[in-house]
């Protein structure tokens, strides 16, 4: 571990606020996507989209909080290990409804309740059994594990235009777009602590990372939607132009945040001397 | 008529070759900018007060990006080939789209950790980003098309079972993990350490001191991806190459149970050649001596 690290990690949103809001907020995308089948269309599947960034805001909350007790080389790890549990959970959790009778709509939820299980059990592995002693283990990796979860139903959604798995099967699993979906949700929970880690480390200059991160994984996502024969071109379309525009207006923020936070930002220049160091 | 075989081992060999050429590119992609194991030492260098004009690229460790990269660029050329696009103008968009997503994660690796090195008054020099992103984003548009070609060629020419992003996908984090397994010493133990006796090891005394002055001026990213092109990237492609053609050739040779003792016999020769490898380096350079003979590590 390189930074000066062991403790809690602060910031300004409280991890209970941000709980809701990814809870809330992914699952409010994902089930707003139903408008498509209520007016029979397929235009609301960026809202899908727009759920995946609030789970992924959320995951990457939760990685900073568990990963700031000393896990450097370990944050990539983690944000697998979400996306690992997510996938397993997700696909359990979409398929359950339409083997067994239960209706669709409870998809999500089963979902996320098994992420949360699976985290549950991962993290008493860690500490009960491997020893990591983190204080926060345990519940950070039903965090990780529910968010991961709730990233790969939006995203699966915003490309198939429904959470239904017989939608899901021929446009996102059959055509290989689920590996995006994979490793783009989780390089979009795992890399803004990782890119923002060090001891002057900012909620909001990390999570800004985490909403462009997941905005650009959307537009791909959009992009993909156009070769799904039961999407229109202008559902796709829509999503990507949603992503994008998201997209800018984040990584415009982040770099602004950069040069508040940094020690100094030049255009060239040599190494600061001995006596700027002291 | 030329006979089938003539045909498909010609296919193997030019997976073998577009493996071969999509390694050296991926692990010198990574050199530029201290992606994976040598980026702890670039981290480390600015909290033990040595600053340094070195990117600081940590997007994640090689294998999950460049799955991303892989996934991204045949995400993109699918959609294309799906509308009847060309074949190859198909892959060479979606690559060039993954290499963009690749220099922007770049862009807030670099400035999202040099921020949070404020303490340590590590200053972020933009003339850095505008110089080694488009170099990033080169190396990895090579890496990242020639891995999608290869993937294709495998998908729709050698009957292989998954669709395009998923092998592109799983291609993409073996490309990785060989990187960041065989490229990295090169970088990380011989160019960051280049001032200290070969085969001495890392000392925690040295932690942190790489070396921070180049040939001419500071040293920085290019400089050490040119000293990396020698050795570093040559021997990550031969490793990705040859497994890409030797997985490939015994599939196309063999049938059956007999692909999978083919396999083992490949594995079993690997194993003794490193062993063999390892034995001879350990004879000639043996521990490290100090000038009165004694171990020191």
């Amino acid at each position: 571990m390189s930074t000066a690290a062991g403790g809690p990690a602060g910031g300004g949103i409280a991890p209970t606020q941000m709980i809701i809001l990814g809870a809330v907020g992914g699952l409010a995308g994902i089930y707003l996507t139903m408008l498509n089948q209520a007016m029979d269309t397929t235009i609301f599947s960026f809202l899908g989209g727009i759920g995946a960034i609030f789970a992924a805001v959320w995951g990457a909350d939760a990685v900073r909080r568990v990963c700031s007790y000393g896990l450097g080389t370990g944050v990539p790890s983690i944000g697998m290990v979400a996306l690992g549990m997510g996938i397993v959970a997700t696909m359990f959790g979409l398929t359950l409804p339409e083997v067994s009778g239960i209706p669709t709509i409870a998809g999500p939820i089963i979902s996320f309740i098994v992420a949360a299980i699976i985290g549950l059990l991962i993290g008493l592995m860690s500490n009960k059994i491997l020893m990591m002693n983190i204080p926060i283990m345990e519940k950070s990796m039903v965090e990780i594990a529910g968010a991961g979860a709730l990233v790969m139903i939006g995203l699966s959604t915003a490309i198939a235009g429904s959470f239904d798995i017989v939608a899901i099967m021929p446009a996102v699993v059959e055509t290989g777009f689920i590996a995006l979906v994979f490793i783009g949700g989780a390089m979009t929970i795992l890399h803004p602590f990782n890119a923002c880690l060090g001891p002057d480390e900012k909620q909001d200059r990390t999570l800004g990372v985490a909403v462009s991160k997941g905005a650009l994984i959307m537009a791909l996502a959009g992009f993909a939607s156009l070769a799904v024969e039961s999407m229109d071109a202008m559902s796709g379309a829509l999503t990507t132009i949603v992503g994008l525009v998201i997209w800018v207006v984040y990584f415009k923020r982040f770099m602004k945040h950069s040069h508040r936070d940094s020690y100094l930002v030049t255009g060239t220049g040599l190494l600061p001397t001995e006596e700027e160091l002291e | 008529m030329v006979d089938p075989i003539v045909m498909d081992m010609g296919i193997v060999a030019l997976t073998g070759a577009l493996a071969t050429i999509a390694g050296a590119a991926e692990d010198l992609e990574s050199d530029v900018g201290s992606q994976s194991n040598p980026n702890s030492q670039v981290q480390l260098a600015a909290q033990m007060n040595f600053p340094h004009r070195i990117f600081n690229k940590a997007i994640s460790g090689e294998p999950p990006a460049y799955g991303l990269w892989c996934a991204s660029g045949a995400t993109v050329a699918s959609v294309l080939m799906a509308k009847e696009m060309s074949i190859f103008f198909a892959i060479a968009i979606g690559s060039f789209v993954a290499a963009i997503i690749l220099g922007l994660f770049s862009v807030t690796a670099h400035m999202g950790r040099t921020a949070s090195q404020k303490r340590f008054k590590q200053p972020a020099y933009m003339d850095m980003v505008i110089g080694h992103v488009p170099s990033i984003m080169a190396h990895g548009y090579i890496a990242i098309f020639c891995i999608v070609a290869f993937s294709y060629i495998m998908d729709h020419f050698m009957g292989h079972p998954f669709p395009l992003p998923l092998l592109a996908f799983l291609w993409g984090v073996a490309a990785g993990a060989i990187g960041s397994s065989t490229g990295d010493v090169h970088y990380g133990a011989e160019r960051e350490f280049q001032n200290q006796p070969f085969g001495c090891g890392l000392n925690a005394a040295f932690s942190g001191n790489i070396v921070r002055k180049g040939e001419a001026g500071l040293r920085n990213g290019i400089d050490n991806v040119w000293a990396c092109a020698k050795l570093g990237g040559p021997l990550t492609g031969l490793a990705l190459g040859m497994t890409v053609f030797l997985d490939n050739w015994r599939t196309t040779v063999f049938e059956g149970m007999n692909t999978i003792i083919a396999g083992l016999i490949i594995v079993m020769i690997l194993i003794l050649a490193n062993r063999m490898v390892e034995v001879k380096a350990r004879k000639a350079y043996g521990p490290y001596k100090d000038e009165d003979g004694g171990e020191v590590a």
